[in-house]
């Protein structure tokens, strides 16, 4: 049995390796020589681990506060609870319902996460937790009020010892399988998502995430574990008061979750342990409760804003940086040796074709509490052309971006794309859809100002360009597997590779230069493989010898058959590389044509230099 | 307990008695929310423990009033506390956050920070003068349920000048922010925070202020319900929540809003209080969530789109 053990461990991937070694530890702590109160704060570490990992998937990836998860406890807590009481349900059964239930309010609520975000979720959250803490206390012919609910069925076999070891058994196993499908979302592309959404949530539907929808199904499982965690302490002791659901117990998972790290995986584990240090000390000194909770929180928000995990590495980082004081230098991408061995097979540019479509702008308007951005534009941009936008300041290019983008909607006048899977000619308005909509109709954009995703790897940043439909199961067993996007990384390493930029694969954007970065969104563009390309003042601020390298990368793309609408203000840029330039000013098209037209065109002219008297 | 759900049987007593609690109610949610809306209209932050604050203005009234100093003497104590507490959460709570752009919760750190000020101060209280219910003297009357003859409707004189209070706070707040430099300047750094620095405004100076304000407001607030409502330790959440309800309806950004929106809430709160003494208080909030849900930018607030 023993052996065996062994062998699974040598042949596991490294993910799975660090599953097993804790679902060892986990399965012989109870046979140490242990007292049954250990195994008490065992059980009661495993549940609440379970919510603080909810938390900490809820803040740390996808950027939402909730102050409210007591809340949720609670739901999740008095519904196990009253099914066992009332229905004798196997607590199991019991336990999966309640988290369903959990999950269910969390959904009802994630509808306010679906309109608001930082303050206003804040304030809902704390206004729902509160609002459910008076309801368990006064609901007394159900909930028992603070009196409680007594009797709650435990999990019973031959003997008292034998009873709580199996809960915590039970226990830790969904805990254990709850840190493997957190860690999943963290390392795949739902993370990567929930990351876009925290950075922007324009930017993220301009990548084709539907935004609403990932945000209230990340509040829903955050809510769904604090459930599972109170349906789990509900059966622990067989008592349930609603004394236990204060929003103290909520500034309790934040602090854990905080503690922790946000957005770290191993986190929520050790800010689980912290969080029970920090109660068992109040225990013996209850007079000074809060402070000690509101001292912490202000400690650890002062002085280690990345919790106690990112204070380890930071200090990891110094004592490295002491050991290897003559080596940083030589190395210049510490991080890059990983791809060294990743040939890169097939050049993504060269092989892809992108099959651009025909956009038509007809008599589109836009105006702002009055004042015209646009106004009766209309515009024609054929297949696999390169269609310069050009104008002085203020002229409406940044807002017709807007519009085809789909982030403005236009007060009237209508867009139109060349449908693509139907034969030549025809037309689908474009008009009234949503960003996504049209993200997932192939266009792409990069931004004037750079959207990046500072907290993950450039070569991550790229990944998040490739949209595929969600293949859940399929995902999950190439994590287990290390090979988790294997194909879309030697794609995106591809891209990269093409602009320059493969050397900082695995790097954050923040260590790259600025020019570097304007490549990454642009090979992240590239990476939707859109049909249709919006380029927002490609190479505004960088230097010449990258801006030739952009000139050349767009050239390649028009080349595989992409359409592109380039706004830039460098003429000698845009006179070079497009095919065809329009001209706006005031929020009115005043020329389109070809470039050496529009460069002798006298309104274009008077336009950038005045009316020559 | 049970009482009829018919408005028809509602006596005109009861109406103006209800209407007059809810304006008092109203008044105070309002004088708390315009503290949350100064400070957000310059740093887009708020007190998470504002409710704490008026708790410990009233507390400070009841100990200041107890030992025998007159209500004036008692009043600027409380000014002089609420005012220091107010620079110190900026300073300390608020302020340090700035310089760590790499904060856990990203730009949301304050959210806890102000929280745990907050939970520090409940303890300080708590330890200070037990966790029980307290009642504190009426202010201005001799005694806590005098009424006077309104139409035949007994009307309880402290509801009354609570009232006639707040409304002469709230009316000072607006000539402060319209009328004076100060406000001015105040409405230049919501506007444009770096362009007001320019122009000679101690944008530093300013964001202090308006905790300081802030929190002065929330005192007052907690003065005037004293003597309406029982006065614990713990009673601060209550007020923090349904302050930021009604900044929200006002959109954070319209004071007339929250003024209107104060009143509307405190009238439906103590109308549902008079119908169902179980659990009439949440019914007003669960209204303004879903209303807020409706309509994010609140009732009388502008939608503005996030574009870079």
């Amino acid at each position: 049995m023993f052996v065996n053990f062994q062998m699974m461990f040598y042949s596991a991937t490294p993910a799975k390796k660090i599953y097993l070694f804790f679902l060892f530890l986990f399965l012989i702590l109870p046979w140490l020589p242990v007292n049954g109160f250990l195994i008490y704060l065992l059980q009661t570490f495993a549940y609440t681990a379970m919510a603080v990992i909810g938390l900490n998937l809820l803040l740390g990836l996808s950027g939402q506060m909730s102050l409210g998860q007591a809340g949720f406890y609670a739901i999740g807590a008095y519904t196990s609870a009253l099914l066992s009481m009332k229905f004798a349900l196997p607590i199991v059964l019991c336990i999966l319902i309640a988290t369903l239930a959990a999950a269910l309010a969390g959904a009802l609520v994630g509808v306010f996460a679906l309109r608001s975000k930082g303050l206003y979720l804040a304030m809902t959250t704390l206004s729902v937790g509160f609002i459910l803490n008076i309801v368990a206390q006064r609901w007394v012919s159900v909930t028992g009020g603070t009196m409680g609910l007594s009797g709650v069925p435990q999990l019973e076999l031959s003997n008292a010892t034998l009873s709580s070891t199996a809960y915590y058994y039970l226990a830790g196993f969904f805990l254990i399988t709850v840190q493997i499908i957190a860690d999943f979302i963290n390392q795949s592309r739902l993370g990567r998502n929930l990351r876009a959404i925290k950075e922007s949530e324009i930017f993220a539907a301009s990548v084709g995430i539907e935004v609403g929808w990932w945000k209230s199904g990340i509040f829903a499982f955050s809510a769904a574990l604090a459930g599972m965690g109170g349906a789990f302490f509900a059966h622990q002791s067989g008592f349930v008061g609603s004394d236990a659901f204060t929003v103290r117990l909520s500034i309790g998972l934040l602090i854990a979750a905080v503690i922790g790290g946000l957005g770290s995986q191993t986190g929520p584990l050790i800010g689980t342990l912290v969080l029970m240090g920090i109660v068992e000390v109040i225990a013996g000194m209850d007079k000074f409760g809060l402070m000690v909770y509101g001292s912490v929180l202000l400690l650890v928000l002062l002085s280690f804003p990345k919790g106690l995990v990112g204070g380890v590495q930071i200090l990891g980082n110094y004592i490295q940086s002491l050991i290897n004081r003559s080596d940083v230098t030589l190395k210049e991408n510490p991080l890059n040796e990983n791809f060294e061995h990743l040939p890169i097979k097939k050049p993504y540019l060269m092989e892809t074709v992108f099959n651009g479509l025909e956009l038509k702008i007809g008599g589109l308007s836009k105006s702002y509490r009055g004042v015209k951005a646009v106004e009766q534009v209309s515009l024609s941009i054929s297949k696999g052309e390169i269609h310069g936008l050009i104008g002085p300041n203020g002229a409406g290019k940044s807002t017709i971006i807007n519009l085809i983008a789909g982030i403005y909607k236009a007060d009237s006048g209508s867009i139109e794309i060349s449908h693509v899977d139907e034969k030549g000619g025809l037309f689908q308005e474009i008009t009234d859809l949503s960003t996504v909509a049209r993200a997932n109709l192939g266009i792409a954009r990069t931004f004037q100002n750079l959207q990046l995703i500072e907290e993950i790897s450039a070569l991550d940043n790229v990944l998040l360009g490739f949209m595929r439909d969600l293949d859940l199961s399929g995902d999950f067993k190439k994590w287990l597997n290390a090979s988790l996007e294997a194909e879309e990384v030697e794609k995106a390493l591809s891209i990269m590779s093409s602009l320059g930029i493969a050397h900082y694969a695995n790097q954050l954007p923040k260590a790259m230069p600025y020019g570097h970065k304007k490549l990454l969104e642009l090979a992240r563009a590239i990476a939707q493989k859109p049909k249709f390309l919006l380029l927002d003042e490609p190479i505004a601020g960088i230097n010449t010898q990258e801006s030739s390298k952009i000139a050349e990368i767009i050239r390649m793309l028009k080349a595989s058959g992409m359409t592109i609408l380039l706004v830039e203000h460098n003429m000698e840029f845009v006179m070079s590389l497009c095919d065809r330039v329009s001209v706006l000013n005031f929020g009115k098209l005043i020329e389109s044509g070809l470039p050496e037209t529009i460069q002798k065109s006298p309104q274009v002219i008077q336009a950038y230099l005045g009316l020559r008297k | 307990m049970e009482r009829s759900l018919n408005f028809a049987d509602m006596e005109f007593t009861n109406f103006v008695q209800i209407t007059s609690n809810g304006m008092a109610l109203g008044c105070i949610y309002v004088l708390v929310a315009l503290g949350l809306y100064i400070t957000h209209l310059t740093s887009h932050q708020v007190n998470f423990g504002q409710g704490d604050f008026l708790m410990v203005g009233a507390f400070t009234v009841l100990f200041m009033r107890k030992i025998g100093a007159p209500l004036v003497i008692a009043f600027l104590c409380m000014v002089t506390i609420l005012a220091v507490l107010g620079f110190l959460l900026e300073r300390m709570a608020i302020r340090p956050l700035e310089r760590k752009r790499a904060a856990a919760l990203g730009s949301f750190s304050w959210i806890l920070t102000t929280a745990g000020v907050a939970l520090i101060l409940q303890n300080i209280i708590e330890l200070s003068f037990g966790k029980t219910s307290q009642y504190s003297e009426p202010l201005f009357s001799k005694q806590r349920d005098q009424v006077i003859n309104f139409f035949g409707a007994g009307l309880y004189v402290e509801e009354i000048i609570v009232i006639v209070v707040a409304i002469l706070v709230v009316g000072i707040f607006y000539a402060f922010m319209f009328r004076s430099k100060w406000g001015k300047s105040i409405q230049a750094v919501a506007f444009n925070s770096e362009a007001a620095q320019l122009l000679g405004i101690n944008t530093q100076l300013l964001k202090t202020l308006v905790f300081v304000i802030a929190s002065i407001l929330a005192g007052i607030a907690g003065v005037l319900i004293g003597p309406l409502v029982t006065i614990n330790p713990h009673m601060g959440l209550v007020f923090t929540i349904k302050a930021l309800i009604v900044a929200a309806i006002g959109g954070f950004s319209n004071p007339f809003g929250i003024l209107v929106g104060g009143v509307i809430f405190g009238i439906f709160e103590s109308a549902s209080n008079y119908f169902d003494s179980s659990l009439g208080d949440l019914y007003p909030l669960i209204a303004a969530l879903i209303v807020i849900a409706y309509r994010p930018s609140g009732l009388f607030g502008s939608k503005n789109v996030d574009v870079r």
